[in-house]
């Protein structure tokens, strides 16, 4: 409201202000100013539209200078389009068990991170008992661990508690996310507590309170955190790779690792089909909710 | 710091003293948080002194491991912790300027309502898979088949052999990193540039101030905290990269010569694809782990804990 107002105001003020001449100026520089910014991002993305393009595509064309698509009018060139190279991918090489698997993966350690986070941010932030603060602070000291520096112990420990070669070893992995309580927790913090004591039920035991009152309250918490956790294991690599051996299990960045390490004759229209698929579903998300990836942002700016 | 110590007391009856169900509430984080972090401490602390190669648990070895690496005898390991810093300032002096720039000139009024479908195009590469946008360029970089001889040639340069020269392995991978992280820090950048108040640029620009000064004289001094916090949090997954080096190069040879192994994959080589030495490189990591501290600490030191951990 008050933004619109200030606006419609400037302008107001503008057209007082300047005389017809300058406001051309200012039309020109406005269109000017967009037309190259909007060239730049689309030579930004110019990698993932390639992509995106050659995954459609025939394998000779992907390899063609000038790329197929500008050797004439693009809708001509959209005639080889075809699915060939997604079936390939998924014949040859399980790749619709590699989506789910990244699928199960993900939703999975999403689910675990926001239910352990939560359930252990409520005790911190609402109960009273013996050591919190000092459990707490004892949590947050791990927080900022290199712990990926650490991958051959954590290989050995993942063998000695029999979760090497197992999607469960992944889930409970990024499900131990101190950064998560400790976000949930500031969130929790800052809620009024009288809201919490006014719906709270006589009798009810505290689980039940943490279940029916303070997870429907705490929506832009764990979308924050749901949003963080997805992106960082949809896309984990080096982690997936040392824990998963068996084909079975292989998630999509794990897919196209074992397709490029064939070293004659790779079936690059599989692997940029997979890659396709790979990125397609964060940029689905992120267009879906885009305001919550941005608030995210901004919102671990204020801390 | 202050902010984490000071807990509100809660009042009410509910919120009294309980003597075991937050026990049985934090349990299940503890729990994987003992296994993950402190059970794999002090089993990588126990590993580092041993030969362990693989599933074999190995002989106790003292400090060789240490020794072999510190002193130079691995001809890979100096080199490899040398390319991580050269990656991350690289990717520090070519992201933080240019993501600063654009940002301050996104802010400008000009653009209006197309910011915000700028602002998403510019995040999105962060969205993609490191895998997937280290295998595009790497075919985007081919000699003879990849787009970008192909643009250069029509520009009247000869044709580069990109991946296969030993001095461009380093900084191909500083422009990929380039290519994936500018956008968001220029988008993180613009949300603090955007909270600052705007009856301070009105002030300075009554007072006459170029542009130019504005932007260094207003904005960057505002928005310190924000740019400090980028430049740390990057520094730190700079150190940690893995995928550009083991990916961006034909046949998983992180490069020519392995000009592009860094400190990360240096642990994965010895530990995981070479002659899984896995007591070499736990002390690797231990080495890693206690250089990463130290940009840890300095974070926790200027801008506060709590900050995510790579965004």
């Amino acid at each position: 409201m008050l933004s619109s107002m200030h606006t419609s105001l400037e302008k107001k003020m503008d057209a007082a202000l300047l005389n017809k001449k300058s406001r051309f100026h200012r039309k020109t520089l406005q269109y000017i100013g967009m037309v190259i910014f909007g060239l730049i991002a689309f030579i930004y993305l110019t990698p993932l539209l390639w992509l995106f393009d050659v995954s459609f595509r025939p394998r000779i064309e992907i390899f063609q200078v000038p790329p197929k698509i500008l050797q004439a009018a693009p809708w001509v060139t959209f005639r080889s389009y075809s699915f060939a190279s997604f079936k390939l991918a998924l014949q040859k090489y399980q790749v619709g068990q590699g989506f789910l698997n990244s699928v199960f993966v993900t939703a999975c350690g999403v689910i675990v991170t926001l239910l352990v986070c939560s359930l252990a941010a409520y005790a911190f932030a609402f109960l009273k008992f013996r050591g919190r603060d000092i459990i707490f602070m004892f949590i947050l000291s791990t927080m900022m661990l290199p712990m990926d520096t650490l991958l051959a112990p954590m290989y050995r420990v993942l063998r000695t508690l029999g979760l090497f070669n197992k999607h469960l070893g992944l889930i409970l992995l990024y499900g131990a996310s101190a950064f998560g309580v400790f976000l949930i927790r500031q969130f929790y913090v800052r809620l009024p507590i009288s809201l919490i004591e006014a719906a709270v039920m006589d009798g009810a035991n505290k689980l039940r309170i943490w279940w029916q009152i303070i997870l429907p309250i705490s929506k832009p918490a764990l979308s924050a955190l749901a949003i963080y956790q997805f992106r960082l294991i949809w896309n984990d690599f080096l982690i997936p790779m040392i824990v998963l051996r068996n084909r079975t299990l292989h998630t999509l960045p794990i897919k196209l690792q074992v397709m490029d390490s064939i070293t004659i004759a790779k079936d690059y229209d599989a692997m940029m089909a997979t890659g396709f698929l790979a990125v397609f579903v964060p940029i689905v998300f992120f267009l879906i909710y885009q305001r919550q990836f941005m608030e995210g942002l901004s919102g671990s700016v204020k801390g | 710091m202050s902010s984490i110590a000071a807990v509100r007391r809660p009042r009410s009856r509910f919120f009294k003293f309980s003597k075991v169900e937050p026990y049985f509430f934090i349990a299940p984080f503890l729990i994987l948080l003992l296994l993950f972090n402190f059970y794999t401490i002090y089993v990588g602390i126990k590993m580092g002194f041993t030969d362990a190669q693989g599933i074999n648990f190995g002989e106790w070895i003292g400090v060789e491991n240490y020794r072999h690496l510190l002193s130079g005898e691995n001809p890979d390991f100096w080199p490899a912790i040398g390319r991580s810093f050269l990656f991350m300032f690289g990717g520090l002096v070519t992201q933080m300027p240019i993501a600063f720039i654009l940002a301050c000139i996104l802010n400008s009024t000009v653009f209006g309502k197309i910011r915000g479908i700028l602002r998403a195009a510019f995040y999105v590469p962060v969205l993609i898979n490191t895998v997937v946008a280290s295998l595009v360029f790497r075919m985007l970089f081919n000699k003879d088949t990849g787009l970008i001889n192909w643009v250069l040639a029509n520009f009247g340069m000869a044709k580069i052999d990109w991946l296969f020269t030993p001095q461009l392995c380093i900084p191909l991978m500083i422009l990929v990193s380039f290519w994936q992280w500018t956008g968001f820090h220029m988008v993180y950048l613009l949300a603090s540039i955007q909270a600052i108040d705007p009856t301070i640029y009105e002030v300075a620009k009554l007072d006459g101030a170029s542009p130019l000064r504005t932007m260094f004289q207003i904005t960057l001094p505002l928005i310190r905290p924000a740019l400090m916090f980028v430049l740390i949090t990057s520094a730190i997954g700079g150190m940690r990269q893995f995928e550009y080096s083991f990916m961006l190069f034909p046949n998983a040879g992180y490069g020519p010569g392995m000009k592009a192994l860094t400190a990360v994959p240096f642990i994965y080589f010895y530990g995981f694809s070479n002659n899984f030495e896995l007591g070499l490189a736990t002390a690797a990591g231990w080495i890693l782990f206690l250089i990463i501290l130290i940009f840890v600490l300095i974070q926790i030191f200027t801008i506060g804990l709590g900050q995510s951990e790579e965004y």
